[in-house]
């Protein structure tokens, strides 16, 4: 795991989907939509958003977790929650 | 029980008891505290809640809200997210659904207030719980949730039709959350009391109690005491094998 404190938001980000997934970092691209890979099911889902609530300390709504369904869905629901992507 | 005892996995952690200063919730807290854990100890009455935070020892953080009110839920657990970095609360590991109201009527002097109101209270309302905490414990891959449902909810009781499917559809989702949350290393089980002296049964008269008396085999009613050793017991490592399961504490009471 990268030092998370001298990371970009868009580090901090990528990092997340990587711990959440445990997938590489080149697997998470704006592109990368839930169910598409083995990885993010919906069991990765629920440690994925696990995952970016600690990370950028929020707390997501229901809706937006299940509208939450790519990489680039997850940048635009952030930044409703005050996170500069 | 004895406290501390080895291996408690609450030690250093923190927990949210719901219906803190209620008969059952008291001892919960106290139980929890004494354990080690840091408990948030949840109710409406902030006077209560004061003078709980003063007779426990241990470190117990008062949180003052309605169960029912969505978002000041989001708000305690916002609270307990931000606080769980801090090493004097430590990682949140448990959560306690014991808010309860129990509201006796028959079926033709029910309304669907009373209704609502028992669905808000026992069921809704611990679902929306168990839904935020489940999010902070699967972070650490570890924790475990405890409902109090109850003897009524599993066995139904003439004149109890709305609380017992309040109390019924908590164990179904005990037992299904249990299946669900497994692989994220998180418990969930629930304890039933049966007949146990609280604010909530002061009202019955001598009558009415030896009437359930005698429907007990142990011919006594349970004390708030026997049902927070039970939350202790599942929620800690020694029930580490156990979840899905509905501990009975009612001396086997046939409603
Ligand atoms: N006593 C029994 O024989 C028995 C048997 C089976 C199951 N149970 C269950 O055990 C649990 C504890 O009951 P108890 O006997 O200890 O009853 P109690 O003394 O009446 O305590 C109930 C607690 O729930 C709280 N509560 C109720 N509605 C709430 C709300 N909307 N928001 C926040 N808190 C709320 C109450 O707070 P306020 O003081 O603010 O109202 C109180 O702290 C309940 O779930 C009950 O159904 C009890």
């Amino acid at each position: 795991m990268a030092v998370k404190s001298t990371m970009s938001n868009q580090q901090k980000l990528v990092q997340a989907f990587c711990d959440a997934l445990g997938v590489s970092s080149q697997t998470v691209n704006d592109e990368l939509q839930y169910n598409t890979i083995r990885e993010w099911d919906s069991t990765g889902h629920m440690v994925l958003v696990s995952e970016l609530e600690t990370v950028f300390n929020v707390m997501l709504d229901t809706d937006d977790i299940i509208d939450m369904s790519s990489v680039a869905k997850a940048k635009t629901i952030l930044a409703k929650y005050g996170v500069s992507l | 029980m004895a406290f501390p005892y080895s291996g408690s996995i609450l030690q250093g952690h923190s927990v949210l008891v719901t219906g803190a200063t209620g008969g059952i919730g008291r001892a919960i807290v106290s139980n929890l505290a004494q354990s080690g854990a840091t408990v948030f100890a949840g109710g409406r009455n902030k006077v209560a809640l004061d003078s709980l935070v003063e007779e426990v020892a241990g470190k117990v953080v008062p949180v003052d809200y309605d169960v029912t009110d969505e978002n000041a839920v989001k708000e305690v657990f916002r609270t307990i997210q931000a606080r769980q970095s801090d090493p004097d609360v430590g990682n949140f590991v448990g959560l306690v659904n014991n808010a309860g109201e129990m509201k006796e009527a028959g079926l033709v002097a029910s309304n669907m207030e009373l209704l609502r109101l028992q669905m808000s209270v026992n069921f809704y309302a611990a679902y929306q719980h168990m839904q935020l905490a489940s999010r902070l414990m699967v972070r650490h891959r570890k924790g475990a949730i405890v409902n109090v449902v109850s003897q009524i909810g599993e066995q139904g009781g003439a004149g109890l039709s709305a609380y017992s499917a309040s109390k019924a559809a908590l164990t179904g989702a005990t037992k299904s959350l249990a299946k669900e949350l497994a692989p994220f290393g998180i418990r969930v089980n629930a304890v039933a009391p049966g007949f146990i002296s609280t604010p909530m049964t002061a009202h019955y008269t001598q009558l009415q109690r030896d009437d359930v008396y005698s429907r007990v085999a142990l011919k006594q009613s349970g004390t708030p005491q026997q049902v927070a050793d039970a939350v202790l017991f599942l929620l800690d490592q020694c029930a580490g094998y156990t979840t899905g399961h509905v501990l009975p504490v009612d001396g086997l009471f046939q409603a």
